[in-house]
């Protein structure tokens, strides 16, 4: 039964993470800027679908709510706002593009290549530990938020602070920019 | 228990569309959404590592890059409405203003 249960654990990360890839792949190709979004969209609730294959269950649902909530909004907001259909653009790549794909197909070739030694090696079976202090009275395994608000409020204050200065900046930022003139 | 080199796999791979598109395409909005995909594969590469060395961590950090790439979309979407604003475009490749 437990065996069963680690394979599909296995399973369902390949299939979220080559839907991903899907996705992924749709939203580079696609021709209309709404279809992207989308396909992002999707690609963002796949991703999400691997951080809760992967035992991350507060980061998958924290995955759901920025990205499908707040950036893929924002962005389709952006798109109905940038009228991008007057373009019509027959060539959406650019000009570039044919020396940016051989650098990318390189970049893939070589980085296969690091890939073939270490591919498929057995992986640590151990599920998240704290230090002794931090997890007291606390089933690590089990409570992942918990876990994680442990590690990043006792260890890692510095950078929450940080990042919250970081983004005060960004609302400002993008308040400035984006006002219009005549304000 | 899914191995470290699958999610190294995916995640490596996920990257590289992701610069395929911020190289290839000329549309500043899909470039943005690709860089935002650069930092899902690294998330996950966070993620990967965490539960590889079973410390918080690599969670806690992921977290942070989440909010980073919450400034940077709000950044980059406000820069390309004022672009649209002043000059009517969301393509780079009109946007030579620097080109010698």
């Amino acid at each position: 039964m437990e065996h069963q249960l680690e394979s599909l654990g296995r399973n369902l990360f390949a299939v979220f993470g080559l839907l991903a890839l899907a996705g992924a792949a749709f939203m580079v190709v696609s021709k209309r800027a709404v279809h992207s979004v989308l396909a992002f969209l999707f690609t963002m609730l796949c991703v999400a679908g691997c951080y809760l294959s992967m035992d991350a269950e507060f980061l998958g649902v924290a995955q759901i709510l920025v990205y499908a909530g707040g950036i893929v909004v924002l962005f389709l907001f952006v798109v109905m706002l940038v009228e991008l259909t007057k373009y019509k653009e027959k060539d959406i790549f650019h000009t570039q593009s044919r020396a940016a794909a051989v650098a990318v197909i390189a970049g893939v070739v070589a980085f296969a290549g690091v890939f073939k030694h270490a591919f498929f090696g057995p992986a640590s079976p151990e599920a998240l530990v704290l230090r002794p202090e931090l997890a007291q009275g606390l089933d690590v395994a089990h409570q992942n938020a918990q876990a994680i608000a442990r590690g990043l409020f006792a260890d890692y204050l510095l950078p929450f602070e940080i990042l919250s200065v970081i983004l005060l900046v960004a609302l400002v930022g993008a308040v400035v920019l984006a006002k219009t003139e005549r304000v | 228990m899914i191995s470290l080199n699958a999610v190294l796999l995916i995640s490596f791979a996920l990257f590289s569309i992701g610069i395929a598109g911020v190289l290839i395409r000329r549309n500043a909005l899909v470039i943005l959404m690709c860089v935002e995909l650069m930092l899902n594969a690294a998330n996950l590469n966070f993620i990967a590592f965490a539960r590889h060395s079973g410390s918080a961590a690599g969670q806690a950090f992921a977290l942070l890059v989440m909010g980073f790439a919450a400034a940077e979309v709000a950044v980059g979407l406000a820069l390309v409405v004022a672009l649209y604003r002043r000059r009517d475009t969301v393509q780079v490749d009109d946007l030579n203003l620097l080109k010698g």
